[in-house]
C-alpha cells in the first residue's frame, strides 16, 4: 500500500532522513519507532506530503502521493491543535469537507464520530468549553473522519486516561477491519507490542531495525528460557546460570543446548513446570539498547532491506547484538 | 501542483464565515465609520464654536488713538458667522436654512494706555487697539488681551475691519467705506479647467467632488490593510495554536493559502460594501442634490486597485504571519507594510497640489504605495493623469502581486511548520527562491 524507496531530506548538509526504505502492507498495523531528533516526524511529513524528499520516492498504491494522498491519509501529529470558537461537530465537518464528503455528509459523520467516542452531548459546544481530555477525543477524530485508508498517528495515546485509551484502541481495530492500514509512531512500546505487525526503528535519519516485531523481539533476546516452578531448581544440563525472582526463574543456555533438551530435562528430575517459556526482551529494553549502543548506525553506508517482510530483522550496518 | 477548487472553496467559506461572526468584525463596520464621523463633527464643530466663541467674548473694544485718524470711526460693528462657511452641503442648501449668528462689539475709547489697561484688567473691556501717532506711517498697531485663542483669529479679522472701515468712514461714501472693510467678499475665481475652458471654481463643490472618491479611495485602503490584517492574525493563530500540520495532510499549502486569500479578501469587499451600502443611502440624495457624480471609470479603476493591492498585501501579510512565531511578533513586522499603504495619505496635500509632478507619478508607480497614490492623484482637482499611467501603475502592481503571491507560497510551506525561531532574512530570501 505505502512504498518508501531511498528517500533522503538533508538541511544545512545533515542527512535527517538518510535513504529509509520500507513498505507498509494493507490492513497492517506498523510501528514507527526512534529516539527523539530521529527523523520520524520529517519522515512522516514527506509521506503526508507536507514536505516533499531531495531524493527517493514515496508511492500510496503505486502512485505518487501528492496525486492520491489528501482524501485517503489522515494525520494526527504529536503537535496538535484546534480552532477554539467553533462547535465540536462543526470542526470534525470542517475536516470531513476538506477531505471531500459533502456538507451533510460531512456533518453526519461527525455526529456518529462524537457519538462513537461518548461525546455526542458536547457537539454543539465551543471547542475552548471541552476538557482537555475531550479535545484529545475531538483530535483522533478530526484523523479518522472519512475514513480514510491510511491513518499516521503519532503519540495518539498522550493525555488520554486508561479508559480512552481502551477506547482509541478498539477503535483502530475496528478500522483496520474495515480495510484500513495504520502507520503509528509512538514511545509507549508496550503499545507496539501489543497492537503492532512490524515496525521499523530509526536513529540519527538511518534505519537501525525493520521487520515483524514478534522476530525482532526474538533476534534480541538472549539464548535463555523463563521457568514458573515451586520446585527447588538444582544444576541442570546444558544451563549455565539461574536467576530466580519471585517464583519465576531465567535459565541461561551453553551454546550447544536447546530449550528442548532442558525442558526434558526438568521433567526427568520431577520439576514441578508451571509454565516455560523462550525469553525474551521486552522491545522497550531492545529500544534502549540499539539507541543507546548505536547498533545498526553505519554513518551512511548503510544497504537499506528491499524486502519489506523479514523473516528476521534487518540490523543494517552489521552492529549486530 | 495540482490545486483542488473544491477544497479551496471549503477552506474560504470557512475562513469568511468564522470572519464576519466575530464580534470584533461586527465592530469594526459598525465601529470605524462612527469613529471618522465622530472625529470629523468634533473638528468642524470645534472649529465654529471657537471662532464664535472669540466673537461674543470681543464685546467691547478700547481703543487709544493717537494718530486721530479714528475719531469719526463707528462706535460699534458687527461680524457675521455662518455654519455654511464650515459646512460643504450648505452651500446647496435653500437659503436662510443654516442661519447666520451676528456678533455685535462696542468701541470704548481712552485717552492714555494707561486708562486702558486698567479697564482691561478690570474686565471691562475684551481688547484693547493702542494706534500709534505715526500709524499712517508705520502701519503698526498694538492689540492687548487677556488671552489668545490658538485655534482662531476671527478677533484680529473683525478688528483689522473695523480699522478700515474706520480709516476712510467720513471720507467716502458709506458704500465705499463697506467696501473698503471688505474688499473681495464675493470674489470669483475661474481656473482653467480640463477641457481648456476657464470655470468658475466652487471651492465647496470641489471640496465635495475631492471628498467623494477620497473617501472611497480610503475605505478600499483600509479594506486592504483590514483582509491583510485578517489574513496575518489567522495564520499566526493557527500556527501558535498548532492547528497546521494536521490541516496540511488534507490540504495543500497552496490551496489553504488561496482559500484564505479569497475568503478574507471576501471578508474586507463585505466590510466595504455594507460602508459604501450604508453611506450611499445616507449621503447619496445630498449627492445627487448637490450635482455630484462618481464616475464609473473611476470605480472600476478603483476596483482594479483593490484586488491587485489586496493581492499583494495579503501575500506578504500571509508570508509573515507564516515565519513568525506569534501574534505580536507578526504584528511588529506588519505594521511597516500598514505604513506603507497609508503612506501616500500622509502625503495628501502634495499629491492633490502636484499630481503630476515627478514624486507623485513615481509614488503611483512604486507598487506598495500604488493604490493609495494613483487613486488619490485621480481625485486631485487639478488632475490630468494620462492612461498610460494607470495601465503602467496597474502592470506593476499586478506583476508585483504575482511575485509576492509565488514568494509567500513558498515561504508559507516552509515558514507554517517552524516552531520556536524566527528566521532571519537571508534564510526567508532562500525560501523564497527555493521553496
Amino acid at each position: 500500500m505505502l512504498e518508501v524507496r531511498e528517500v533522503l531530506k538533508s538541511y544545512d548538509g545533515r542527512a535527517v532522513v538518510n535513504r529509509v526504505t520500507f513498505e507498509v502492507t494493507p490492513g497492517e498495523i506498523f510501528a514507527l519507532l526512534g529516539p527523539n531528533g530521529a527523523g520520524k516526524t520529517t519522515l512522516i511529513r514527506m509521506i503526508t506530503d507536507i514536505l516533499r524528499p531531495d531524493s527517493g520516492t514515496i508511492r500510496l498504491d503505486g502512485r505518487a502521493i501528492p496525486e492520491r494522498a489528501r482524501n485517503e491519509i489522515a494525520y494526527l501529529p504529536e503537535e496538535r491543535g484546534l480552532y477554539r470558537r467553533p462547535k465540536a461537530v462543526e470542526t470534525l465537518a470542517y475536516y470531513g469537507e476538506l477531505k471531500g464528503l459533502s456538507a451533510r455528509r460531512a456533518r453526519e459523520s461527525a455526529q456518529a464520530l462524537l457519538e462513537r467516542v461518548e461525546l455526542s452531548e458536547w457537539a454543539m459546544k465551543p471547542i475552548q468549553s471541552l476538557s482537555k481530555g475531550m479535545q484529545q477525543k475531538v483530535q483522533l477524530c478530526t484523523a479518522l473522519i472519512g475514513d480514510p485508508r491510511l491513518l499516521i498517528l503519532d503519540e495518539p495515546f498522550t493525555g488520554l486516561d486508561p479508559l480512552n485509551v481502551q477506547m482509541f484502541e478498539e477503535l483502530l481495530t475496528e478500522r483496520r477491519a474495515a480495510g484500513a492500514t495504520v502507520l503509528l509512531s509512538t514511545h509507549q512500546m508496550n503499545k507496539v507490542e501489543q497492537l503492532c505487525d512490524r515496525a521499523l526503528m530509526i536513529n540519527h535519519g538511518h534505519m537501525v531495525l525493520y521487520g515483524t516485531v514478534r522476530d525482532i523481539r526474538r533476534r534480541y533476546s538472549d539464548h535463555a528460557v523463563t521457568l514458573r516452578t515451586s520446585s527447588t531448581l538444582g544444576t541442570v544440563p546444558g544451563v549455565k546460570s539461574i536467576v530466580a525472582n519471585n517464583g519465576e526463574a531465567t535459565l541461561l543456555l551453553d551454546s550447544g543446548t536447546t530449550p528442548q533438551s532442558v525442558l526434558r530435562a526438568l521433567l526427568d528430575r520431577n520439576v514441578d513446570v508451571e509454565s516455560f517459556a523462550l525469553a525474551s526482551l521486552p522491545l522497550e529494553d531492545i529500544f534502549v539498547k540499539v539507541v543507546r549502543e548505536g547498533l545498526g548506525l553505519d554513518h551512511g553506508q548503510s544497504e537499506a532491506p528491499t524486502e519489506h517482510r523479514t523473516a528476521e530483522p534487518a540490523l543494517v550496518g552489521g552492529g549486530g547484538r | 501542483m495540482r490545486i483542488s477548487w473544491p477544497r479551496i472553496a471549503t477552506v474560504a467559506r470557512r475562513e469568511f464565515l468564522t470572519t464576519v461572526r466575530r464580534k470584533a468584525f461586527v465592530f469594526t463596520v459598525i465601529g470605524t465609520p462612527a469613529y471618522f464621523a465622530f472625529v470629523m463633527w468634533i473638528s468642524s464643530a470645534g472649529e465654529l464654536k471657537e471662532r464664535s466663541e472669540v466673537l461674543r467674548e470681543l464685546s467691547t473694544v478700547g481703543v487709544v488713538d493717537s494718530s486721530g485718524l479714528f475719531r469719526d470711526a463707528p462706535m460699534e460693528f458687527r461680524t457675521e458667522v455662518s455654519a455654511e462657511s464650515n459646512n460643504m452641503f450648505a452651500k446647496r442648501a435653500p437659503e436662510g436654512l443654516v442661519p447666520a449668528t451676528l456678533f455685535q462689539t462696542k468701541i470704548r475709547p481712552f485717552d492714555d494706555f494707561a486708562s486702558g489697561e486698567t479697564a482691561l484688567r478690570a474686565r471691562e473691556i475684551s481688547q484693547l487697539v493702542v494706534i500709534p501717532a505715526n500709524y499712517l506711517e508705520s502701519g503698526r498697531v498694538r492689540r492687548y488681551a487677556r488671552t489668545s485663542s490658538l485655534f482662531s483669529s476671527a478677533d484680529k479679522r473683525a478688528v483689522a475691519s473695523w480699522l478700515a472701515n474706520g480709516l476712510v468712514r467720513g471720507r467716502v461714501d458709506s458704500l465705499l467705506a463697506a467696501r473698503v472693510s471688505r474688499p473681495a467678499e464675493l470674489e470669483q475665481l475661474f481656473t482653467l479647467g480640463k477641457d481648456g475652458s476657464f470655470e468658475l471654481k466652487d471651492n465647496r463643490r470641489e471640496m465635495l467632488d475631492f471628498m467623494v472618491p477620497f473617501m472611497f479611495a480610503m475605505l478600499l485602503g483600509v479594506s486592504i490593510v483590514l483582509g491583510g490584517q485578517y489574513l496575518l492574525q489567522g495564520v499566526a493563530e493557527e500556527k501558535e495554536s498548532r492547528i497546521l500540520e494536521s490541516l496540511l495532510c488534507t490540504v495543500s499549502p497552496e490551496e489553504l493559502m488561496a482559500g484564505k486569500l479569497f475568503g478574507l479578501g471576501a471578508a474586507g469587499l463585505l466590510v466595504v460594501a455594507i460602508w459604501a451600502g450604508v453611506g450611499a443611502t445616507v449621503v447619496g440624495p445630498i449627492l445627487l442634490l448637490a450635482g455630484v457624480k462618481l464616475p464609473a471609470g473611476l470605480l472600476l479603476i478603483a476596483l482594479g486597485y483593490f484586488l491587485l493591492g489586496y493581492l499583494f498585501y495579503g501575500s506578504i501579510m500571509t508570508g509573515i504571519g507564516a515565519v513568525t512565531g506569534n501574534m505580536r511578533e507578526a504584528q511588529q513586522f506588519s505594521v511597516w507594510f500598514t505604513f506603507l499603504n497609508f503612506a501616500p495619505f500622509i502625503m495628501i496635500t502634495f499629491l492633490l497640489g502636484r499630481p503630476n509632478a515627478p514624486l507623485a507619478v513615481a509614488l503611483s508607480m512604486f507598487p506598495p504605495t500604488a493604490p493609495g497614490a494613483m487613486m488619490l492623484r485621480l481625485t486631485a482637482p487639478s488632475s490630468a493623469v494620462p492612461p498610460w499611467q494607470i495601465a503602467a501603475s496597474l502592470a506593476l502592481l499586478a506583476a508585483a502581486a504575482w511575485a509576492a503571491l509565488m514568494a509567500s507560497a513558498r515561504i508559507f510551506r516552509i515558514g507554517l511548520l517552524l516552531y520556536g525561531k524566527t528566521p532571519n532574512l537571508p534564510e526567508i530570501i532562500r525560501w523564497a527562491r527555493q521553496g
